[in-house]
C-alpha cells in the first residue's frame, strides 16, 4: 500500500480518537455520559443509529455476498421500515416517559428486579460475545490485505475507540458515529464511481447489468415459501420484523442511542431515519460487490482472494494441484470474458433470440468458472482441515488495495475502520451502561455521587474495550466457530423481544408470566435450533411467540391462584 | 408539534415504491 494511504489511516485514526475526546467534558454527569443529558438532536441520532447497525461485516461481508450471490440479501431488510414504524409506536414513548438509562430497566417499572436483571444479562453475555466477533471479523480480513498480525489490527480498531468511548461517553459515540456514516457512504459511492469508470470502453453501464441480471445477481424477490432458506421475501417481511423490533427495540446499543434525544417525537424521528434509508443504502453495498463482480469479468480476476492461503498453497505439497487448477481458471475466465463480451454486443443489437443465446452461452462460461473456484477453495479447505473455509469476506478489500487509485484505498480502508468503530463504541458504551445502571447500582451501592458512578462507569467501558479485544482475537483463531457465537445472539433475542411485547401490550401480564416465559422462550428456540431445519430467522417468531403464549397462560394461573388466596 | 402520522403514512408509500422499484429493476435486467 501507498505511504500516501497509510497516512490516510493515520490521520482518520488520530483525528477520530481527538474528536471523541474533546466530548469529555461535556460528560461530567452520569446522565450526560450515558444518555448526552437527553439533548441530541433526531438527525445525529438518526446517523448514530445506521452507523451502530453498519458494522465492517456489512463493508467486507455484503460486499462480497454481492459479489457471489447478488443482491437476494437485500430481502432481510424489507421489514426494517415497518419495524421502525412499530416501535415508534409501541415501546419508544414507554422508554422517554419511564425515563430509563436502559431498556431493561424498564422492565422493573412493569414487571420486578428478577425480570430486568435477567434480560440485562442475557444482554452482557450475547452481546460481549458478539462485540469481540464484531471486532474481529474485519482484524482477520484487515490483518490479511496489509499484512500486519491481527493482534495490531484488533489493537488498531478497538483501542482509539475504547479511549474515545471511555472519555467521552455517548457524547463522543454519536458524534463520531455521525462522521463516521459520512465517511463510509462517501467510501462506497466513491468505489461505485470507480467500479463504474472501469467497466471496458465498449459495455455501457446497462449492458454491464444485463450481464450480472442474466446471473440472477439483480434478483432482489424470491416468493417461494421455505421456512429453511434465510433469504426469501416472507423470511425478510415476517421474521425479520421480529428480529428488526428485537435489535431496535430491546438492545440496548440501540436503545440507548434514542433515549439521547430531547423528546419522545425527535426519538421517532431519528428511527425513522433507517426506515428511509436502509433500504437503499444496502442495496447501494450490494451493488458495490455486484460491480466488482463485473469488474473481474473483464480484469484478470484472482483464483482465491485470501492472498496467505493462496501463497501457502502455492509453495506448499499441493502446489501441482493448485498450479493446475489455476490453469483450468485462467482459461475458463477468457472464455467467460468473451462470452460477457459478446452478450455485451447483441444486446446493443436489440436481437432477442441472440441476447437469450448469448446469454445462456454466458451463464454456462460463468457456471464453469464458479465450479472452479468452488474446486480452489475445496482445495484450501483440504489443505488447511477448516472445512467451512471461505474467502467472501476478502473480495472486497483485495479489489480496493489492488485496483482502487491512490488515495482512495485509504479512504475506503479507513470507511472500513470507521463501520467497526462506530458499530463497537455503541456496543462497548451499551454494556457499560447496563453493567452499571442494572447491576452495580441497583444492586451493589445504590447511594453514591455522580462521580463515583462516572469512576465505575468509565472503568466499566474500559473492562469491555480489553474484554472484546480478547474475544476477537481468541475468535480471530476459532474461525468457523464465529458463526457459533453470531447465532449464540439469536437464541436470546425473540425471546426477549417476547418480554417486551407482554409488558407494553398485555396489562394482565405478571411479572411471574413474564419470568418463566423468558424462560419458555429460550427452550423453544433451543429446541427450534436442535430438532429443526427452521432458518434462524424464524427462531425471534418461536421466541416471541412462546413468551407470549406462555407468559400469559402463567399470568393468568398466577392471578387466578392470588384470587382464590384472597377468597 | 411534529406530524408523526403523517410521516408514518410517507415511510409507507416510500417503502412500497421502493420495493416496485426493486422489482421493477429485477426484471428490467433478468
Amino acid at each position: 500500500m501507498h505511504p500516501i494511504d497509510w497516512a490516510i489511516i493515520a490521520i482518520y485514526l488520530i483525528w477520530i480518537v481527538w474528536d471523541g475526546l474533546r466530548l469529555t467534558r461535556r460528560s461530567n454527569e452520569i446522565e450526560g455520559y450515558f444518555l448526552a443529558s437527553r439533548s441530541l438532536p433526531w438527525w445525529a441520532v438518526g446517523l448514530s443509529v445506521m452507523a451502530t447497525q453498519l458494522s465492517a461485516v456489512t463493508m467486507i461481508g455484503t460486499t462480497g455476498q454481492g459479489y457471489v450471490d447478488g443482491m437476494r440479501f437485500l430481502q432481510f431488510y424489507y421489514a426494517l421500515p415497518l419495524a421502525m414504524i412499530v416501535l415508534s409506536v409501541t415501546l419508544v414513548p414507554f422508554f422517554h416517559k419511564a425515563r430509563v438509562y436502559t431498556a431493561y430497566e424498564y422492565l422493573e417499572h412493569r414487571f420486578d428486579a428478577r425480570t430486568r436483571a435477567f434480560t440485562s444479562l442475557l444482554f452482557l453475555l450475547s452481546r460481549s460475545m458478539s462485540l469481540g466477533v464484531v471486532i474481529s471479523a474485519p482484524a482477520v480480513v484487515l490483518a490479511v490485505v496489509l499484512g500486519i498480525s491481527v493482534t495490531n489490527t484488533v489493537l488498531l480498531i478497538a483501542l482509539p475507540t475504547a479511549v474515545y468511548t471511555m472519555f467521552g461517553g455517548v457524547q463522543a459515540v454519536t458524534w463520531t458515529d455521525v462522521k463516521q456514516m459520512v465517511l463510509i457512504v462517501s467510501g462506497l459511492v466513491a468505489a461505485i464511481v470507480v467500479l463504474v469508470f472501469a467497466l471496458p470502453a465498449d459495455v455501457s453501464i446497462l449492458q454491464a447489468l444485463r450481464i450480472a441480471g442474466s446471473t440472477g445477481r439483480l434478483q432482489t424477490f424470491d416468493f417461494s415459501f421455505d421456512l429453511s432458506n434465510q433469504y426469501t421475501f416472507w423470511s425478510g417481511t415476517i421474521a425479520a420484523l421480529f428480529l428488526f423490533c428485537s435489535y431496535f427495540g430491546t438492545d440496548q446499543s440501540q436503545v440507548q442511542r434514542y433515549l439521547t434525544t430531547r423528546s419522545i417525537d425527535e426519538a421517532r424521528e431519528s428511527l425513522l431515519m433507517s426506515a428511509y434509508w436502509k433500504i437503499p443504502l444496502q442495496a447501494l453495498v450490494l451493488l458495490v460487490g455486484v460491480f466488482v463482480f463485473l469488474f473481474y469479468l473483464f480484469a484478470p480476476s484472482p483464483m482465491l482472494f485470501n492472498q496467505v492461503h493462496e501463497r501457502a498453497l502455492r509453495d506448499g505439497p499441493r502446489a501441482g494441484d493448485y498450479a493446475a487448477l489455476e490453469r483450468r481458471f485462467e482459461t475458463a475466465t477468457a472464455a467467460r470474458r468473451d462470452a460477457a463480451m459478446a452478450l455485451a454486443r447483441v444486446d446493443s443489437a436489440e436481437d432477442p433470440a441472440a441476447v437469450s443465446a448469448a446469454g445462456e452461452q454466458f451463464k454456462a462460461r460463468e457456471a464453469d468458472v464458479r465450479a472452479i473456484r468452488g474446486d480452489a477453495l475445496a482445495l484450501v479447505r483440504d489443505a488447511t482441515g477448516d472445512g467451512s473455509y471461505n474467502d467472501v469476506n476478502y473480495v472486497f478489500p483485495t479489489f480496493i488495495i489492488t485496483h482502487m487509485p491512490v488515495g482512495l484505498v485509504g479512504l475506503l480502508i479507513a470507511a472500513i475502520f470507521a463501520a467497526a468503530m462506530s458499530t463497537i463504541s455503541a456496543e462497548m458504551a451499551a454494556l457499560s451502561t447496563a453493567t452499571v445502571m442494572d447491576f452495580y447500582r441497583r444492586f451493589a451501592r445504590r447511594e453514591a455521587d455522580d462521580r463515583h458512578y462516572l469512576r465505575v462507569s468509565r472503568l466499566a467501558t474500559g473492562f469491555w474495550g480489553v474484554f472484546a479485544s480478547a474475544v476477537a482475537v481468541w475468535a480471530a483463531e476459532l474461525g468457523s466457530l464465529i458463526e457459533v457465537v453470531n447465532r449464540f445472539g439469536s437464541f436470546f433475542y425473540g425471546s426477549i423481544l417476547g418480554v417486551f411485547i407482554l409488558a407494553v401490550g398485555f396489562p394482565r401480564a405478571t411479572a411471574n408470566g413474564a419470568f418463566v416465559g423468558l424462560i419458555a422462550g429460550m427452550a423453544s428456540v433451543a429446541a427450534a435450533a436442535r430438532f429443526t431445519s427452521v432458518a434462524f430467522l424464524w427462531h425471534n417468531v418461536i421466541g416471541a411467540l412462546a413468551v407470549v403464549v406462555v407468559g400469559l397462560v402463567v399470568s393468568g394461573v398466577s392471578q387466578n391462584s392470588k384470587f382464590k388466596i384472597q377468597k | 408539534m411534529t406530524n408523526i402520522r403523517g410521516k408514518y403514512v410517507r415511510v409507507l408509500v416510500l417503502w412500497v415504491i421502493t420495493l416496485a422499484a426493486l422489482f421493477l429493476f429485477q426484471e428490467l435486467f433478468s
